[in-house]
């Protein structure tokens, strides 16, 4: 009892400095993936490899000059292409099943990327017709809109975790 | 209930009929779908067959080896495998020893930037096409020498191309003129008076002078100004002002001979006695060699030389 409060005491009385100390958690989370308990989560390519393999096994999804060394417009390049990858996604509805990938060259902005074939040709010439159009009033550059085609969700499937 | 009944007698009917040209031995398929199209229902919505649509085949399994491929891929374009007749295939392989992913279906082809569209063809037949725009070379500028004579002003300016709707670059006004200076006819005091206006946009090295203009904001203003910088040099300089005539020995920025005070100096001792003139030359270069370049070992023990020789000291 009188060890515990000598100890007490010496702790009270004498300055310590107490820093709490562990092991820093490098903790990344952000563009990676959980495996599923199965191991049947469908992943594709772009998907399988975290944003660390940018430039390494993958590539940017938006291909552009104004964040390069004495580039114009890199704050309002960004909003541009955050403002058609919405309208993408909503106007090609569940259609998508890759990323939208956004190249500009000069004052052209090719918006490429893989739609299934969910929805008949016409309908799918129309939509063309009606980004193309909408987003060349909006952003007053030419638009033109590059597709591939596939026949199902599970053809750009790369792995599954 | 009659009346429908007749109905699916007329349809089944007209079935009959249009099979009859087709098919030898005609079926009678009273419930239409039962057997061989279990899964096409009667209803209305109708499951999606396994394949999709009927699609035609991949254009590049049509492609003849010997066709005209820039009219294929006439412009920059983003990749398609369908058009592509080759076996391309990128990405990082999902599992060891297995083959990286091929060309349909693959996001990586379509986000590179490809030069499908410059193969070595279709940049001939661009500058076949371009080439009655040009006009032939100026049979006078053979040489490099011959340009410089006849062209010796050179101005240079930059054109920046961005991936950006605008064409404007702040930096694109900047208008850099470069001449050299053996082209302009300025002698001794013009020469050293312009050396003294343009200060460090001389190059000794290469007899440029170089003057950067970027003070107004259109390149067509810029170039203007540097035309009229270069025309003002030139005349202050070819101008002499009632004060340059004070310029004393001390303010020249390289030593004279002709008018130093050593040269006097000799000239009152040749008087004197006799001096060898090749001497009194060996004696001003090691003198002006001195004072210009500096005093290090080899000028100070030329002009040792030389002094010993003139007075007739010489150890040899």
């Amino acid at each position: 009892m009188l060890s515990v409060l000598n100890c007490l005491k010496s702790r009270i009385t004498t300055p310590q400095r107490l820093i709490h100390t562990s092991a820093v958690q490098c903790r990344k989370q952000a563009g990676r993936y959980r495996p599923s308990i199965r191991g049947d989560k469908p992943l594709t390519y772009e998907m399988a490899n975290g944003p660390h393999q940018i430039a390494h096994r993958k590539s940017w999804n938006s291909w552009n000059t104004a964040n390069l060394e004495g580039g114009l417009r890199p704050a309002e390049t960004v909003v541009e292409d955050l403002f058609i990858r919405k309208f993408m996604i909503g106007t090609w509805h569940s259609l998508f099943t890759s990323e939208v990938i956004i190249k500009r060259q000069h004052n052209l902005i090719r918006i490429a990327g893989i739609v299934k074939r969910s929805i008949s040709a016409r309908k799918m010439y129309f939509l063309i017709g009606y980004t193309e159009e909408m987003l060349s009033l909006w952003l007053q550059c030419p638009v033109k809109l590059e597709l591939q085609t596939v026949n199902d969700a599970k053809d750009v499937i790369y792995k599954h975790i | 209930m009659l009346c429908n009944s007749r109905y699916r007698l007329l349809r089944i009917v007209a079935k009959f009929s249009t099979d009859a040209s087709n098919t030898e031995f005609r079926v009678l398929d009273l419930r239409k779908g039962s057997s061989e199209n279990a899964n096409q229902g009667r209803g209305r919505f109708q499951k999606r067959t396994e394949g999709g649509p009927q699609l035609l085949p991949p254009r590049e399994t049509k492609m003849p080896i010997d066709q005209d491929w820039p009219s294929v891929w006439p412009g920059p374009r983003t990749f398609h495998p369908a058009s592509v007749p080759l076996p391309v295939r990128q990405g990082y392989p999902a599992k060891d020893l297995a083959a990286p992913p091929g060309k349909y279906a693959n996001a990586e082809l379509m986000k590179i930037p490809n030069f499908l569209h410059l193969t070595p063809a279709a940049v001939q037949r661009h500058c076949q096409a371009i080439k009655r725009f040009c006009t032939p070379w100026p049979s006078e500028l053979t040489n490099e020498d011959a340009c410089d004579k006849y062209f010796p002003v050179q101005t240079t300016t930059c054109d920046y191309l961005h991936s950006s709707p605008s064409i404007r670059d702040p930096l694109a006004r900047i208008v850099t003129l470069q001449v050299k200076l053996s082209s302009l006819p300025l002698e001794g005091r013009a020469r050293d008076k312009f050396l003294r206006l343009v200060q460090e946009r001389y190059n000794p090295e290469t007899d440029m002078v170089t003057i950067v203009v970027d003070r107004c904001p259109t390149r067509k203003q810029n170039l203007h100004y540097s035309h009229f910088l270069l025309t003002v040099l030139y005349h202050e300089s070819m101008k002499e002002e009632s004060w340059e005539s004070e310029k004393s020995p001390l303010d020249n920025e390289l030593f004279e001979w002709q008018t130093s005070a050593s040269r006097a100096a000799i000239d009152g001792l040749a008087v004197k006695q006799k001096l060898d003139p090749d001497y009194i030359q060996l004696y001003s270069e090691a003198l002006t060699n001195l004072m210009n370049k500096g005093e290090d070992q080899e000028t100070l023990a030329d002009y040792k030389e030389s002094a010993l020789q003139l007075l007739g000291h010489s150890r040899n």
